[in-house]
């Protein structure tokens, strides 16, 4: 029993609640692609329902002087329109949706995580690689539809020729590398805070488990204390460090020109 | 939402009017019971943990190398340039990853607080 509950990895996996089931494959054990319905699907519908609870709940009443809920509301709002509207420019804010939608998602996932025996959505890299290459997609995208072979100037920065060929490789390089930074961070400080989390807390069972160590317990327990709440600030901070470099990478779309 | 529409309008709600009337008293009211919160307010914005820079930072870096070794790597599987691919654009990761980094810190700096006593004469590097 109390191998399971020390074990920091236990928390991250990923079980299937049901099957719709098996398509393709041979009938063979392990042929095949199941579709089942899993833990973190089950926490990614609960988190859509949070968000949409929050924002309908809040934006319904349409008080002219808000209350609490619609306050709350209404400043995340400003607080994301402000940010697109400073960072990405004014043309920026047809993609408010965009990092709104990423921003709420992965606040609520980080926030949800938080809680005891929940299971943390953003702790998985598929989860983050899909969010940051959306935004990767969207940029190149757009960038070619707004600007043309324009957009290739954003890897020819205003350089001598003498070293345009070997800046050039470097900066596609550099390009290419967003994505897989872009959603690296936001996986390895959630799997890495709750790696830590998880540790300091099973020292506290293992010592108490260990009889005569046992007030040493107290040591990791007040560093798990104290690491709780810093996973909080990260879990927020690191939802609006997404949000800014999508803006920053959607700048570069609009503006390809340094 | 603005003043002017509400005024008009003939169903407006009399007890909101009612509520605003002495809104502005109310608030300086309760900034002078708390000036310590107004003072502490605004610089805030922009700050970052330890933790989070280093990761930020550190998968910047790690990241160009890794796709600067991959893109090699693709190269010398479809071409016969193996295994100058996967070295030239290793050290090409290299390059990106510092470039990078050079830019993302410029970012944080100028996010950041200039520091007090900073002269202001602007460095001659700077444009």
């Amino acid at each position: 029993m109390a191998e399971p509950a020390i074990e920091p990895i236990h928390q991250f996996r990923i079980y299937n609640l049901f099957d719709f089931g098996t398509f393709g494959g041979n009938g063979a054990e392990g042929s095949g692609t199941t579709i089942a319905f899993t833990n973190s699907a089950l926490f990614m519908v609960l988190i859509l329902g949070v968000i949409a609870a929050f924002l309908v709940l809040g934006s319904s009443r349409r008080a002219i002087i808000p209350g609490r809920l619609q306050l709350m509301v209404e400043m995340t709002y400003e607080f994301i329109a402000n940010m697109v509207r400073n960072t990405a420019g004014t043309e920026g804010m047809k993609f408010l949706p965009l990092v709104f939608s990423l921003f709420m998602f992965i606040l609520v996932a980080n926030l949800f995580g938080m809680f005891p025996y929940f299971f943390t959505v953003t702790s998985h890299l598929i989860i983050t690689a899909a969010m940051a290459l959306t935004v990767f997609f969207t940029v190149v995208i757009y960038g070619f539809y707004k600007n043309g072979l324009k957009f290739l100037k954003l890897f020819v920065p205003p350089v001598p020729w003498y070293i345009i060929w070997l800046i050039v490789p470097i900066e596609i390089i550099s390009f290419l590398t967003r994505p897989l930074s872009h959603s690296l961070r936001l996986f390895g400080n959630i799997l890495g805070g709750h790696i830590v989390l998880k540790v300091f807390a099973g020292m506290v069972v293992a010592l108490i488990a260990a009889g005569a160590w046992a007030p040493l317990g107290v040591l990791p327990f007040a560093m798990t204390v104290a690491l709780t709440p810093l996973e909080l600030l990260v879990g927020v901070l690191q939802a609006f460090v997404f949000a800014v470099l999508t803006c920053v990478y959607l700048h570069d779309a609009i503006h390809p020109g340094h | 939402m603005s003043e002017p529409r509400n005024e008009n309008r003939p169903d407006f709600d009399a007890a909101a009017k009612r509520a605003t009337a002495d809104l502005e008293a109310r608030i300086a009211r309760a900034r002078q019971q708390s000036p310590a919160s107004a003072a502490a307010e605004p610089p805030r914005q922009g700050s970052m943990s330890g933790l989070s820079l280093g990761w930020r930072l550190g998968s910047e870096f790690f990241a160009a190398i890794i796709v600067g070794a991959g893109l090699g790597y693709l190269l010398d599987m479809f071409l016969p340039t193996r295994p100058w691919g996967l070295i030239v654009l290793l050290l090409l990761g290299f390059a990106a990853g510092v470039l990078n980094i050079v830019r993302a810190s410029k970012e944080l700096n100028a996010a950041a607080a200039v520091p007090p006593g900073t002269p202001a004469v602007l460095d001659k590097d700077d444009d």
